[in-house]
């Protein structure tokens, strides 16, 4: 069959070929992020970034209303002003001369995480990865049981159940496309789920930090509740981020990570789960990818996590100097760089990642996955602020 | 350059009623008949593999995508064959890879298009949610007449 390709790029250059595309996209990030963050120091006539602003600006007759009751900071406003970006200003589509740097806010992502691993020793890991393996753990089983379950009463399509079952359980995205060739799901089933579960993650990313704020949590019971309660790893660091924006040892975001990644490393287990369930209901012969979970195990781990156990166990064996743990001596200078160039480097990451909301897929999102997605994951997400309220005296502190 | 009709043909049952339209136009006015499958390629960014993912990151899903869309093209190349037979004397059909809203409005806007015929759940059977609002976007963009289908 002869396809003509109609305006998109081939994608097919190599990484470092395409790089020098991705400045003038980058460009736009940067220069928005500091126009909304500001640098230390910054004063151009008396604009100190819009953060500063509204921490001053008085609205409502207090100062700092916006700040103190929206609780918006910078990392809310870089997501934002990526969708007006992307959603308002180029009305759908960033242009091609953008789009590749936009496109870097993935991987700038995932070098956060794997730099954040600076802010943890192998001991803290341990401590923290327990308490997060009984919470995801439990947390995953039940999801995957749920939608099941919930498939069947309302007469859901069992490919289109098993897609959910995963993206609402473990990492959205991730999970539906890892799962969909096993179960023969078709590509509506899964964009219907990508849809889903991306809009019910936008809009707990924007709720969370205000919740979180109302009820007076602590880091560590904010960062277990969102990094069990979202499903996105890019909308956990946001949340996390949003909430705290302080990178640093017993922040939310130190907490909500290592939640997200012990959650990311159950991908392959939780595809083999599910695959074995479409298999056992399947009458008919199927064409289904069967694969062992060794084979899943190998294609699906995420490689990121390797670098960020690296960097852990560079930070136990002191390369970076001390790494500021509670109890230890402070933090040296090059791991408080390392915290400042991981503020920005996020920063960087989520204007991008609100220029991949396209509000265009998720407002048409519909029918029965968008009710199963909203009932399992309002579910979910209520039963983990319930969870780590119950269980708050026995999350430890790192 | 001599005009022409165009029809959006998915292999659903909507985009039979856009063919057996098509059809009448085309041989009532003695013009070519241009039957037309689009393979999603927003796939990529929908799902957020790009330039810079890992070569086996998500490609697994993006290859059996586009075995999926291959299909649907084929069973639409049927469907247009099957309905138009001898009926109309020159039909071509042509799969094209892109955005398909953006394809439909392109070829809704060219001179050489005299009609564009199409379902308004024209792609859905494929497609991600926005394609729900193809109908919308192409009666904003459209400069040449358009006749939609249910």
């Amino acid at each position: 069959m002869s396809v003509q390709a109609m305006g998109s790029a081939s994608g097919k250059d190599s990484f470092l070929a395409r790089l020098p595309g991705a400045i003038p996209g980058l460009a736009l990030i940067v220069i928005t992020l500091v126009i909304i963050k500001g640098y230390p120091g910054m004063d151009i006539f008396g604009f100190k970034g819009i953060e500063a602003w509204m921490k001053t600006a008085v609205l409502f007759g207090t100062k700092g209303w916006l700040v103190q009751v929206t609780h918006l900071n910078y990392i809310l406003l870089g997501i934002l002003a990526g969708m007006l970006y992307r959603n308002v200003i180029f009305s759908g589509t960033i242009p091609a001369v953008l789009s590749d740097g936009f496109k870097l806010a993935r991987l700038m992502i995932k070098t956060g995480i794997i730099m954040l691993g600076s802010l943890y020793t192998v001991q803290a890991i341990v401590q923290l990865g327990s308490m997060a393996i009984f919470l995801i753990g439990g947390f995953v089983v039940m999801t995957i049981v749920m939608v099941l379950w919930l498939g069947k009463v309302m007469g859901l399509d069992r490919s289109m159940t098993g897609v959910l079952a995963n993206a609402l359980s473990i990492c959205g995205v991730s999970a539906a496309v890892a799962t969909s060739p096993a179960v023969e799901a078709k590509g509506a089933q899964v964009a219907y789920a990508i849809a889903t579960i991306l809009g019910f993650g936008i809009l707990t990313m924007f709720i969370s930090p205000f919740i979180g704020h109302a009820l007076g949590l602590t880091d560590l019971q904010y960062g277990a509740w969102v990094g069990t309660g979202i499903l996105n790893s890019g909308q956990v660091l946001a949340a996390c981020l949003a909430f705290n924006p302080n990178v640093a040892p017993g922040t939310a975001v130190s907490v909500g990570e290592i939640w997200n990644i012990m959650r990311v490393i159950s991908i392959p287990f939780a595809v083999f789960a599910v695959t074995v369930w479409y298999w056992a209901g399947q009458t008919s012969g199927t064409s289904a990818q069967k694969k062992s979970l060794g084979t899943l195990l190998v294609e699906k781990f995420p490689v990121f996590v390797l670098g960020f156990m690296a960097m852990v166990l560079l930070t136990s064996f002191g390369a970076f100097g001390d790494a500021g743990i509670k109890g230890g001596p402070p933090a040296s200078a090059t791991i408080k760089m390392l915290r400042d160039v991981m503020q920005w480097v996020f920063g960087f990451g989520l204007v991008g990642l609100g220029a991949y909301i396209d509000i265009k897929e998720l407002a048409r999102a519909g029918g029965t996955p968008l009710k199963i997605g909203l009932l399992v994951g309002v579910t979910k997400y209520v039963l983990a602020l319930v969870v780590v309220f119950l269980i708050k005296d026995y999350l430890v502190a790192i | 350059m001599m005009k022409h009709i165009v029809v959006a043909v998915d292999g659903s049952e909507v985009s039979a009623a856009a063919i057996e339209q098509a059809v009448t136009v085309a041989r009532q006015r003695h013009m070519t008949l241009a039957g037309v499958f689009v393979i999603d390629g927003n796939w990529p960014d929908y799902i957020g593999n790009d330039w810079q993912s890992s070569k086996g990151a998500r490609q697994g899903f993006l290859d059996y995508m586009r075995a999926e869309q291959e299909a649907q093209a084929q069973a639409a190349q049927t469907q247009f064959e099957e309905a138009v037979g001898q009926s109309v004397p020159q039909s071509q059909f042509t799969v094209l890879a892109g955005d398909p809203t953006d394809i439909l409005s392109k070829l809704a806007s060219e001179p050489e298009t005299e009609l564009l015929v199409t379902s308004k759940r024209v792609f859905q059977v494929s497609g991600r949610p926005s394609l729900k609002g193809l109908a919308k976007t192409l009666v904003k963009r459209a400069t040449q007449p358009v006749l939609f289908t249910p």
